[in-house]
């Protein structure tokens, strides 16, 4: 007698097939990819500029620290004609930069005898730059027409010359004590009955004590050469950039006691040609050395020994 | 009539649908993410599909945009919706008679290939476009959306058995 025949395996087409899971997955890893893109985009800000020469939807970018924070997603006139607004999107990890107190400005290439500022944008085209705020959360801001001035954080002291002509002095010249830069000038106007230039000066914070009201003041710029009969030749140098830019500098009168401090605000005169015993003077005064100095001062005892004769 | 993988297991109507699916959904982020960025001087920017067209085409470049767009676009959706509708027809009537829906099979396949235009695009300027700081392009992640795209559908063509569009003799 025959064996019966084995069962024969019934499997049931199944009510899933496996196939299907390959949409599945699709829809895993094509969210995923949607999820992380909508996770690197940051917040939406407005800008509003007066001017926006040169500023391109999906090109041009903003920085901050030099790096890539967000990108500009487009650029229409205001309603009224009265300005630009520019939509930008920011990056995730810049997300903070939109708070009220933010500065944005756009940076043209400049080329000054202060100085080359965004040269690089001469090839890539302008860039929006920020120094942000402190304030709440915020999505609409006004742009500045120019770069916030470089020293918010530095007090210093303002000073004002009083001068017959106003020379070679622009803004950003330096201002020299023993031909070191202490300060700059930031600004030059007529005086109310334009019988005077008037010259708004700044000196940065370690060096305000420099400025006594006895100091003096005279015009550094240029260079000029005298020839007399008895004295022969005399040239007059300075530091190079103040020979290009022009530049103010001053001495204090070392006679002790020292004259008080001279307080913010205060005028001066402002000489052409320092005396000759100005530049003999050298009053002790202590300065404060800041975490601003741009270079490291170097170790304590190399420090003494330099000083030491 | 084809032979080989028509009698296999794998080419069945069940698998070219949901590789269509797939495919229809790998669209999705191919045509929203960037697919490109190119760098300047440092400078990046980044483009979807369509922005890469429609840039192409704001510089001028018509014919360049209108190959782009068509490749990148017309082509993979018609693909889709092409299958969509043979694997519709092969279940009911009113699609269309055999014939015809034999010729829009014949069609699909034959244009399948095609669509890898933008990822060859991509590898190539990857390879080419590399001078560091200068100028650099680099492939984004929408770009491999579309390639999945792309090889679903092509696989999804591959899987639909044109026999069922075909009514049974007994």
């Amino acid at each position: 007698m025959m064996a019966d025949p084995p069962v024969p395996k019934v499997s049931r087409a199944p009510a899933f097939p496996l196939i299907w899971a390959v949409p599945l997955v699709a829809l895993g890893i094509g969210g995923w990819m949607c999820l992380r893109e909508l996770l690197h985009r940051g917040p939406e800000v407005t800008i509003d500029f007066s001017d926006a020469s040169g500023v391109e939807s999906g090109k041009t970018v903003l920085e901050y620290k030099g790096v890539s924070a967000g990108t500009v997603e487009a650029v229409k006139l205001r309603p009224g004609l009265e300005g630009v607004s520019i939509r930008l999107r920011l990056n995730s990890d810049a997300a903070s930069l939109a708070r009220a107190g933010s500065e944005f400005w756009i940076v043209h290439p400049e080329i000054g005898f202060s100085g080359v500022r965004g040269l690089d944008t001469i090839v890539t085209g302008v860039r929006i730059n920020v120094l942000p705020g402190q304030g709440a959360p915020a999505k609409r801001f006004t742009g500045l027409d120019k770069a916030p001035a470089p020293d918010v954080t530095d007090v210093g002291r303002t000073f004002f010359l009083r001068s017959d002509r106003l020379g070679s002095l622009t803004a950003g010249a330096p201002v020299l004590f023993r031909e070191f830069k202490v300060g700059s000038v930031e600004a030059s106007f007529l005086s109310q009955d334009s019988t005077k230039v008037l010259i708004r000066i700044h000196i940065d914070a370690p060096y305000v004590d420099l400025v006594r009201a006895s100091s003096r003041f005279w015009n550094s710029g240029g260079f000029s050469f005298k020839v007399s009969l008895l004295g022969g030749a005399e040239l007059k140098d300075t530091s190079l950039e103040s020979l290009i830019t022009g530049g103010v500098a001053f001495a204090t009168p070392d006679k002790e006691p020292l004259a008080p401090s001279a307080p913010n605000g205060s005028l001066f005169d402002l000489a052409s040609e320092p005396d000759k015993d100005w530049l003999t003077w050298a009053p002790r005064i202590p300065v404060k050395p800041t975490e601003s100095t741009a270079e490291p001062l170097p170790k304590k005892s190399i420090l003494t020994d330099l000083i030491k004769p | 009539m084809r032979s080989g993988p028509a009698t296999s297991r794998f080419r069945n109507n069940t698998t070219a649908a949901a590789l269509a699916l797939a495919a229809a959904i790998m669209l999705v982020p191919a045509n929203i993410l960037p697919v490109l960025s190119t760098g300047f001087s440092g400078r990046d920017r980044s483009d979807t599909i369509l922005s890469g067209a429609a840039d192409l085409w704001h510089q001028g470049s018509w014919a360049v945009a209108v190959i782009v767009f068509t490749a990148s676009i017309v082509v993979p959706v018609l693909k889709l919706a092409g299958l969509g509708w043979l694997l519709l027809g092969s279940r009911r009537p009113g699609f269309g008679s055999p014939q015809r829906l034999t010729k829009l099979y014949a069609v699909v396949d034959f244009v399948g290939r095609w669509s890898m235009l933008d990822v060859f695009l991509a590898a190539l300027l990857t390879g080419l476009v590399q001078f560091g700081a200068i100028s650099s392009v680099t492939p984004r992640i929408g770009i491999v959306a579309f390639a999945a795209a792309v090889v679903l559908t092509v696989l999804s063509t591959w899987a639909f058995d044109p026999r069922v569009l075909w009514p049974e003799t007994p």
